[in-house]
């Protein structure tokens, strides 16, 4: 059985018309023990046939290391969103729910170039020296996430040194354990620091200074 | 099982100046979106999150609004709303309102991104949770104290939780929650609740949840390993800890208003309108629950949107 409806397949068929550039999705999968792989795999097969600009390619967790490694992929089941390059978007977990629009808002970014972040936001995150990992933690039935995985997920656009993962918290529960999240979104910042809520640009931009 | 909207691109363009701009995209904002777009208005909607329907989004199941004898989700009623105005031609771009300047003749709205210019305004921005002002509420909020059950509830399979509050989104959000939850505390200050008396019935039904009255919680003492609440029995000035493992807060809400203060009439926060919708100040109406008025539901805010837009329509008809 589908997961995405006729009606649903019109609607993002519509949302992905001003698409430009190809985007090739790299999912990491596995066969077994793996929670979401198999549904997260057919999300996006049938994502995919509603653009020629898409393409999916699959990778298998367990045997394509060098994959693996070069897309420092560390849990599954994982998505990077690639454009013309890899911009650091990862999606852990499977962009269900609410996060079907930050996927979506992922794919079109990398493909049309088009951000919203200030002016101010772009010379600091073009300023940056070291590396900056942001992951959001979030749930598919919290909708104040999108929020802030769409703006990470810019700002990894943005910047090279930025790499941005939505992380479905459900799915991961040694996750929410080690980073002790009981609440969504949550912004971690290079691993100690973090930001609660749909926070605006500024106070993650605040956050990650802070971090440096 | 997949939620999305279709604001990803958006063709609003700032150096137009728009007949009317609606700030906040909950039921009373998108029903006067589609209000406007039919009367073929050149209206914008401004919203700050990435998915239309305000606080319809964190409702998981609505009841009391006409026409679904089903429960309907409110994440899809809020999407169904959000397609309908859009369908008739209704623009969203999502930006945090920063500023705005409504005595004019052309109203102003800064964002981070932009300045949007109209000739009416309308203000639906709706309310947001209130806290409760005790010690450990906002050192832990995020950590075990949470405003929003649909976002949280799944942090707490097979755990103990309390639920402070006696109105309608207490009551629904507590038997939501109980889908996760082994136990449920259902704190209120007073002996009677503002729920709604079907939903009263419904939680006295659900075993996994206790009713524990004429009780406020004075503190949330999360800092221990094991966490508790301290409780006081306003009857019997009892104290007493409640071990419990997170903390959801419904008890009401405050107005969105805070970038209107000074410019518009307000009411203990909230925004006065004339029956018609129209604030203090010329060309610039309100609508649903950051209005002054008895009952906020999605009911009455579609109402209030519909009412306004068509008194918006009127305005720049003269």
């Amino acid at each position: 059985m589908p997961i995405l409806d006729d009606k649903v397949l019109g609607e993002v068929k519509k949302a992905l018309q001003n698409m430009q550039k190809p985007v090739t999705l790299k999912l990491f999968t596995q066969a077994f023990e793996c929670g979401y792989c198999k549904e997260t795999h057919q999300l996006l097969e049938e994502l995919i046939s509603t653009n020629t600009l898409l393409k999916l390619e699959v990778h298998q967790f367990e045997s394509d290391t060098q994959a693996v490694e070069t897309f420092g992929i560390d849990k599954i089941p994982a998505i990077a969103v690639i454009g013309e390059q890899d911009y650091g978007i990862r999606f852990y977990g499977i962009p269900a729910g609410y996060e079907f629009s930050s996927l979506l808002s992922a794919i079109l970014m990398v493909s049309t170039g088009l951000v919203k972040i200030t002016d101010d936001g772009k010379r600091f995150l073009a300023g940056l020296t070291k590396p900056v990992h942001l992951q959001v933690f979030v749930t598919p039935t919290c909708p104040y996430c999108p929020q802030a995985v769409i703006l990470a997920h810019q700002m990894a656009y943005v910047s090279e040194m930025v790499k941005a993962d939505m992380v479905e918290i459900s799915e991961f529960p040694h996750l929410a354990q080690k980073y002790s999240v009981q609440g969504v979104p949550r912004t971690t910042i290079n691993e100690k620091w973090y930001q609660e809520g749909a926070a605006p640009e500024a106070m993650i931009i605040a956050k990650i200074k802070e971090s440096l | 099982m997949l939620d999305f909207n279709l604001s990803l691109s958006s063709n609003a363009d700032s150096s137009q100046i728009y007949d009317t701009i609606i700030i906040g995209g909950g039921p009373a904002g998108l029903s006067a979106g589609l209000y406007a777009a039919r009367y073929k208005l050149k209206t914008l909607m401004i919203e700050k999150a990435a998915v239309a329907g305000g606080q319809l989004t964190a409702t998981q199941w609505v009841e009391n609004y006409p026409g679904f004898p089903e429960p309907v989700l409110g994440k899809q009623l809020a999407r169904d709303m959000e397609a309908q105005a859009r369908f008739f031609g209704l623009e969203i771009v999502n930006e945090a309102v920063k500023a705005v300047n409504l005595a004019g003749e052309i109203k102003e709205i800064t964002t981070d991104y932009n300045t949007w210019k109209a000739r009416a305004v309308l203000i639906s921005t709706g309310s947001s949770p209130k806290t409760l002002n005790v010690p450990g509420e906002k050192e832990y909020s995020g950590h075990g104290v949470s405003y929003c059950a649909t976002c949280d509830g799944p942090f707490y399979p097979d755990k103990t939780v309390a639920v402070v509050g006696g109105g309608n989104s207490a009551f629904e959000e507590s038997l939501f929650i109980a889908k996760y939850a082994a136990r449920i505390y259902i704190i209120h200050r007073r002996d009677s609740f503002r729920a709604d008396p079907i939903l009263i019935e419904r939680v006295r039904q659900e075993p996994k949840i206790e009713l524990i009255t004429d009780t406020v919680v004075d503190e949330i003492a999360f800092q221990d390993s094991e966490r508790k609440l301290h409780l006081k029995n306003l009857k019997t000035d009892q104290r007493s800890d409640l071990p419990v493992d997170g903390i959801f807060i419904f008890i009401g809400a405050n107005p969105n208003t805070s970038l209107f203060k000074g410019q518009l009439d307000m009411e203990d926060g909230y925004i006065v309108t004339d029956r018609e919708h129209q604030t203090s100040l010329a060309g610039v109406w309100a609508a649903g629950d950051v209005q002054a008025k008895s009952l906020r539901q999605v009911a009455t805010a579609v109402g209030d949107g519909a009412l306004a837009a068509y008194k918006i329509h009127k305005y720049l008809d003269r």
